[in-house]
């Protein structure tokens, strides 16, 4: 592990009695892309804040290239952040707040004056290095504050949520830019979202956070196509999480079609099997006996066609392409079948009602 | 039909009751100041209205006062006046350098002692006046301290905390958390992130307070009543002292000063607070 | 989830200045009680409640009861006009009118008071603009004595203490939205019926917040009733100044401001209380 910039070693941080983060380990590779996802409150704010050190962990340390810096202050640390207020400051000018870090620096007017056009160029805003920041739109504003943030060279990029606040279109655009940019500039990142279509554009890394824990880390396909845990099934994608149970052969009956399953689950023990919409198939059914279901919800989005269907006591999501020529209408009667390539089984926890 | 809290067209009654009373209400606001301002222009000695001529007399009566020292009064004008603005400006800077680090660790603090705190900073304002005047007199006095111009000052100073800490912690509500941990990320000490930052954007809210300051200072009375001295007495004082018994036209031409001054500097407040609250 | 930015301890010394710099008023108070429980009348010696049995007097109830009494007849001049003042204040489109309005209201407040009662001594003193006016249309014979008397006092009052309303209403008023007023009228009501039912209700805590404060600053008044009262009304802020100045009774003076400030602060209290008690119970409901 020669290549591993940040080390996080078993960092916990609990606020009085609530524990934010729960002995987080993370291995964060140099050059690489790293998004922290996960839904509000599950702490991952509160780890890029204590990567950037504004908020201690309670143990546990950080280790950037093999040194500690847990004690270092974070205006040391040289990591540059775009937050989720962006944060420029309204008294500067635009060349002002990209130079504010290289002031600091003591670096001479020219300097300042070369990198300041440079970013500006890389961000491609050129002329607007005099405007006051109130006279920025809101993408523009976005760029300036990454801007600002590169122009210390920094050991680390951090970013919390930075894209929120735009509309679906423009966050589009900024999301292929922001990952050029990382590119370009081969800087470590770290992003918090609880976006994971965000996430999944931009990681070479996902970090899936929950509960104060790192439910999975790995590359964005592997989230999606294994989840580790039921957790994460459920967070990333359209998934249903389905009750059955592994007979007595270790066949697994899913929907009225029977499968082999791995050998670790225990014949007779109770699971939850993770399927995602789009990996479900539909077909008429004559009478609504054994495994057939009801469609009761239908739309068609354009891009695929959902539907809900009603099996037993719990409601399927199932997608199919728009290419799929198949209709089906509220109160018809459909058979499932799901692709068992393409299944997760988890062990039962019984919080599978609540999902979809 | 737009509806509104005043009817721009129809409303009948309601609307004729609420501008009425309006009226009556600006006319009680404002109607001595005007009559002071008219009579101040008066040329005759008596207080006749309207005057039947206009002059400007009294103004070069003022100026007169200003220059010519009267060594017969105990207390001159011109001695009142300065000590008026050397109180004003001790208190409006005093007042000011200590509410603007408290704003700051208020807004910053946890909710506890902001509570606590903003609590203790309004009591001045809900103390009766005459009290405040009478307990100061009493420490004063009792304990015969030797304080000179302090006497008034520190008892301003008390007077106007309120005002000054509630421009400054307005202004610091408009200042993030976030804003100053973006300057401290690119590099700046949290003292400095404080001087680069936070201080230029409560510019206005200290203005404000700084001028708040002047202006309460400068006009007190009641509490200035009771803390006089021969030696140390304000511009308030000097003209209490010179009309108990009659309404001397001068005095009416340098209320027109005061006048003129206090609006001027309430100007400079609207226009700093702008959108920002209330002035209170 | 974000803990305080600022340590405590740093918090405390950032506000160290400030304390001290209130310290003496803090040390005012204190001093006030403890005179207000001496057994001298000049000097703080010994504990009695004497100070506080001296001023059982008919002399001193009466000033007492016309305290209060001004005080509240002034809160509710006040209230009836602060309220349009603020409607219209709110409504005004022009910038000018209303920074012209802002400070015809506001300067009663801070202006040296001396000025002020200058104005009222000018307007409605025995040869004032009043007076010589009725006198010259043939409406009276002898002049109106309308100052150095209570109305000359509530007047004062009034004009003194009518910024202290307007702008907490003010600030209620624009808390309104609009909508509240365009439902109403859309449900049938007309503009009296919307006023009782919708602007007043919405307006009830600023209107209480405010009405306390008006009538703590009227009932503690002083330069007021010097200057317009002509010494003749008598209210406890010109009682407790004589206590001092001719007399040197400062126990006397301290007990009666210590009646005056729980006076004060009792009403503050309980109008807060209250509007806590109106705006939970339908939070509740």
């Amino acid at each position: 592990m020669t290549n591993t910039h940040l080390n996080i070693e078993a960092v916990s941080k609990s606020f009085g009695p609530v524990t934010a983060l729960n002995q987080i380990d993370l291995k964060i590779e140099r050059g690489s892309f790293v998004c922290l996802l996960g839904p509000s409150g599950c702490g991952k704010t509160t780890l890029l804040r204590i990567i950037a050190g504004f908020e201690k962990p309670t143990a546990g340390r950080l280790l950037l290239d093999g040194t500690d810096i847990s004690e270092v202050p974070p205006h040391k640390r040289g990591f540059g952040m775009v937050f989720q207020s962006l944060a420029l400051f309204p008294h500067m000018s635009v060349a002002e707040n990209i130079a504010y870090g290289l002031k600091l620096r003591k670096t001479t007017a020219k300097e300042q004056r070369e990198r300041v056009e440079e970013l500006l160029n890389v961000v491609e805003l050129p002329h607007i290095a005099d405007r006051t920041v109130s006279a920025l739109s809101g993408g523009q504003r976005q760029r300036v504050a990454i801007a600002r943030a590169l122009a210390i060279k920094p050991k680390l990029f951090l970013l919390d949520e930075p894209l929120s606040a735009l509309d679906a279109k423009l966050r589009d655009n900024m999301q292929i830019e922001l990952r050029r940019l990382q590119q370009k500039f081969g800087v470590t990142t770290v992003l918090v979202t609880h976006d994971q279509t965000e996430a999944m554009m931009l990681a070479d890394e996902l970090v899936v956070l929950d509960h104060g824990k790192v439910q999975q880390a790995a590359t964005p396909t592997q989230v999606y196509r294994q989840p580790a845990n039921s957790l994460v099934a459920d967070f990333i994608g359209a998934a249903n999480l389905v009750k059955a149970e592994v007979d007595q052969n270790g066949q697994l009956a899913l929907f009225g079609n029977t499968f082999k399953v791995a050998a670790d689950h225990e014949p007779g023990t109770a699971v939850s099997v993770a399927v995602r919409a789009e990996n479900i198939s539909l077909r008429p059914a004559q009478a609504n006996g054994g495994s057939a279901g009801r469609v009761v919800f239908a739309r068609d989005l354009g891009a695929f066609k959902e539907w809900l269907v009603s099996v037993k006591d719990q409601e399927i999501r199932v997608r199919s392409s728009a290419s799929d020529a198949s209709e089906y209408q509220v109160g018809d009667l459909v058979h499932l079948s799901a692709d068992p390539a393409r299944l997760s089984i988890f062990p039962f926890t019984g919080s599978e009602d609540a999902a979809n | 039909m737009r509806v509104g809290l005043l009817p721009t067209e129809g409303g009948g009654t309601y609307r004729f009751a609420i501008l009425f009373l309006a009226t009556i209400g600006i006319l009680i606001s404002s109607l001595p100041v005007i009559v002071v301002t008219i009579m101040s222009f008066s040329a005759s000695e008596y207080s006749s209205f309207p005057p039947t001529e206009f002059s400007f007399r009294w103004y070069l009566e003022v100026v007169q006062l200003f220059t010519n020292e009267d060594p017969s009064s105990a207390q001159s004008v011109v001695d009142s006046t300065l000590t008026s603005l050397l109180v004003a400006f001790l208190v409006m800077v005093i007042s000011t350098l200590v509410c603007i680090p408290l704003a700051y660790a208020l807004a910053r603090s946890n909710r506890n002692l902001r509570e606590g705190m903003e609590l203790l900073f309004t009591l001045p304002l809900v103390f009766p006046l005459v009290m405040l005047g009478i307990a100061f007199l009493l420490i004063a006095e009792s304990l015969q301290l030797e304080l000179g111009i302090w006497r008034i000052a520190i008892p301003h100073i008390a007077l106007v905390l309120p005002f000054v800490l509630r421009n400054c912690l307005s202004a610091m509500n408009g200042i993030s958390v976030e804003i100053e941990e973006a300057a401290i990320s690119l590099g700046a000490s949290p003292p400095r992130a404080i001087w680069d930052v936070v201080v230029p954007l409560m510019k206005a809210g200290i203005l404000a307070g700084l001028i708040f300051a002047l202006i309460i200072s400068f006009n007190e009375f009641t509490v200035t009543f009771f803390m006089y001295t021969i030696d140390v007495s304000t511009l308030p004082i000097w003209m209490y002292s010179r009309t108990v018994s009659s309404l001397d036209p001068a005095t009416l031409a340098l209320s027109v000063f005061i006048i003129v001054v206090d609006v001027f500097l309430v100007v400079l407040v609207d226009k700093l607070i702008a959108g920002r609250g209330n002035l209170f | 989830m974000s803990t305080e930015f600022l340590p405590r301890k740093q918090a405390l010394l950032f506000a160290a200045p400030a304390f001290i710099a209130i310290l003496p008023f803090l040390g005012a108070c204190f001093y006030i009680l403890r005179f207000s429980l001496s057994g001298e009348q000049g000097t703080i010696e010994g504990l009695s409640f004497q100070a506080y049995r001296d001023l059982m007097t008919p002399f001193f109830g009466r000033s007492v009861w016309l305290t209060l009494k001004l005080a509240f007849v002034a809160t509710v001049i006040v209230m009836v006009l602060a309220v349009p003042l603020a409607f219209v204040l709110t409504s005004l489109r022009s910038s000018f009118f209303r920074r012209l309005l802002t400070i015809s209201i506001l300067l009663p407040l801070i202006l040296n008071l001396l000025v002020q009662a200058y104005g009222w001594i000018l307007l409605l003193g025995p040869s004032g603009v009043l007076n010589s006016s009725l006198k010259a249309l043939g409406i009276i014979e002898r002049p109106l004595f309308l100052l150095f008397n209570e109305t000359g006092v509530l007047l004062g009052l009034v004009q003194t203490s009518l910024p202290l309303a307007v702008f907490p209403i003010v600030g209620a008023v624009r808390a309104i939205s609009p909508e509240y007023l365009e439902a109403a009228s859309s449900l049938g009501a007309g503009h009296w019926r919307t006023f009782k039912d919708v602007t007043v209700p919405l307006l009830r805590p600023g209107l209480v917040g405010a009405a306390s404060i008006v009538f703590a600053f009227n009932a503690s008044a002083f330069a007021i009733p010097l200057l317009l009262g002509g010494r003749r009304v008598q209210m406890m802020g010109l009682v407790i100044r004589d206590m001092i100045s001719p007399l040197f009774n400062w126990s006397g003076a301290a007990a009666a401001g210590m009646i005056l400030i729980v006076l004060t602060l009792f009403v503050l209290v309980a109008s807060s209380w209250l509007v806590r008690l109106t705006t939970t119970a339908k939070e509740t409901h």
